[in-house]
């Protein structure tokens, strides 16, 4: 979006990463059979995340100590349904976390799996205003889906058990394979678009945080998936860095429209 | 139609002289980045002319404002009886999210006070019976305020070329078209 916005793009990553991890955790739990491997460390680091993207997010504003002022929008303003889902969100996690023993309490896990996504809708909407016509859509709503799907089920290996990480190691593998081919068209198609979303194709394909990010984030973990048929215990890391970087070519080299005032559209 | 107030841009008049900017910083003293009104010269692919033309653009005081939408603490309101949009600085916190939502790139973030902020119309002016300071200021007329419940004049296009498409904000701006000087020929007489 023009700028950096590093403290955004932490706190969409991190946040992010904890719903991944919440909603993984969540159904392995619940809806598939077998071990359910470390619940308690999963829910630990969930809240690590989401408490420290929360914490970044107060960075980006002018006056972070009236940041509580953002919820009084809900009727009209997404940021504020956004402020709103993070904030029962993160209250959910903690609360799975304190109450952990063995399994998480059904009825928390579930809500907070399910405001969880909620959020990411609502993350999706903020993110896609009219003055960005690239991602004037459904796509930031798809970036971050993945985003939340490759580190939840990237960190979830670290606390299942043996006999769920072939299951594991599937859904990231597929995420790995969707993000490659999102990330790799999207751009290309921006191309053929209106004068700004040209631009906005161009300055992703010449950037090189986003050939970082694809080779990174999406094509080494995939090879070293293929390589050793499992995921190592750094990969996730690896991951993470390549959505941060993914994230910074989000809001670096998305382009506004003003910036084309006087000229054609 | 209820009164709605919005800019005229004479763009045939308009030579860039840039005074309503001045203007407007010498009305409001805003730091060095923040600019409430802007001179955009039209890119020679519109207007294929060694002389230039111009759109003197500020905020759009849309019927269906993205800034006013977007606020999270409701701190833009639109007047009822002048559909001026007004931002409330006492409000703002800061968040840049007007910033990166409005598609003409209105609000612009002061540092100074590390709050948004953005072109007023000059609304207490227009309280007190007197134009904007860039309206006033343009030495050529070039700038006008308007009605449009009332605005008919001919010619009057809301979305020039150079000026983006959003019907669904339906930006309170009207402009003229420059034209292109014409060369007259010997086949022309």
């Amino acid at each position: 979006m023009s700028n950096l916005e590093l403290p955004l793009v932490f706190f969409t990553v991190l946040s992010q990463t904890a719903i991944g991890l919440v909603v993984i955790s969540t159904l392995r739990q619940w809806a598939v059979e077998g071990p359910t491997g470390s619940i308690r460390g999963e829910w630990i680091t969930a809240s690590a995340f989401i408490v420290v993207g929360m914490a970044a997010s107060f960075f980006h504003l002018g006056h972070p100590f009236q940041g509580y002022t953002a919820l009084k929008h809900l009727d009209k303003a997404w940021l504020s349904r956004e402020v709103l889902g993070v904030s029962i969100f993160m209250g959910l996690t903690v609360l799975g976390m304190l109450m952990a023993k063995g399994r998480i309490n059904g009825v928390v896990a579930f809500g907070a799996a399910l405001v969880g996504l909620t959020t990411i809708l609502f993350m999706g909407m903020t993110y896609s205003p009219p003055s960005y016509p690239a991602i004037n859509n459904i796509l930031p709503l798809v970036f971050f889906l993945i985003t939340a799907m490759l580190l939840g089920s990237s960190f979830a290996t670290w606390f299942a058990p043996v006999e769920k990480k072939a299951w594991l190691t599937r859904i990231l593998t597929v995420t790995l394979i969707v993000g490659v081919v999102v990330y790799l068209i999207v751009p290309c198609v921006w191309l053929s678009g209106g004068a700004v979303m040209a631009q906005t194709g161009w300055a992703w394909i010449g950037s090189s945080l986003y050939w970082g990010r694809l080779v990174i984030g999406l094509l080494l973990p995939l090879a070293m998936i293929w390589m050793t048929r499992d995921v190592p215990v750094w990969l996730p890391v690896v991951i993470l860095l390549g959505e941060i970087m993914g994230r910074m070519v989000f809001f670096k080299d998305t382009l506004h429209a003003a910036g084309n005032l006087g000229g054609l559209y | 139609m209820k009164k709605q107030y919005a800019f005229f841009i004479d763009a045939e008049r308009c030579i860039g002289c840039f005074t309503c900017a001045m203007a407007c910083k010498n009305q409001y003293h805003q730091p060095e980045s923040v600019i409430w009104r802007q001179v955009y010269p039209i890119k020679e692919e519109i207007y294929p002319h060694r002389e230039r033309a111009f759109y003197s653009l500020a905020c759009n005081h849309c019927e269906n404002p993205t800034c006013l939408n977007v606020c999270p603490v409701v701190a833009y309101a639109k007047r009822e009886k002048d559909g001026i949009v007004v931002h409330d600085q006492e409000k703002c916190i800061g968040c840049g999210n007007c910033i990166r939502s409005c598609p003409y790139g209105v609000p612009r973030y002061n540092p100074e006070r590390k709050k948004a902020e953005k072109c007023s119309f000059c609304w207490q002016r227009i309280d007190a019976g007197h134009k904007p300071q860039c309206v006033q200021s343009c030495p050529v007329e070039a700038l006008q305020i308007v009605d449009l419940a009332t605005f008919d004049k001919p010619g009057a296009v809301q979305y020039p070329p150079g000026f983006p498409k959003y019907p669904k904000l339906n930006p309170s701006v009207r402009f003229l078209m420059p034209r292109l000087p014409r060369i007259t020929g010997r086949e022309d007489i």
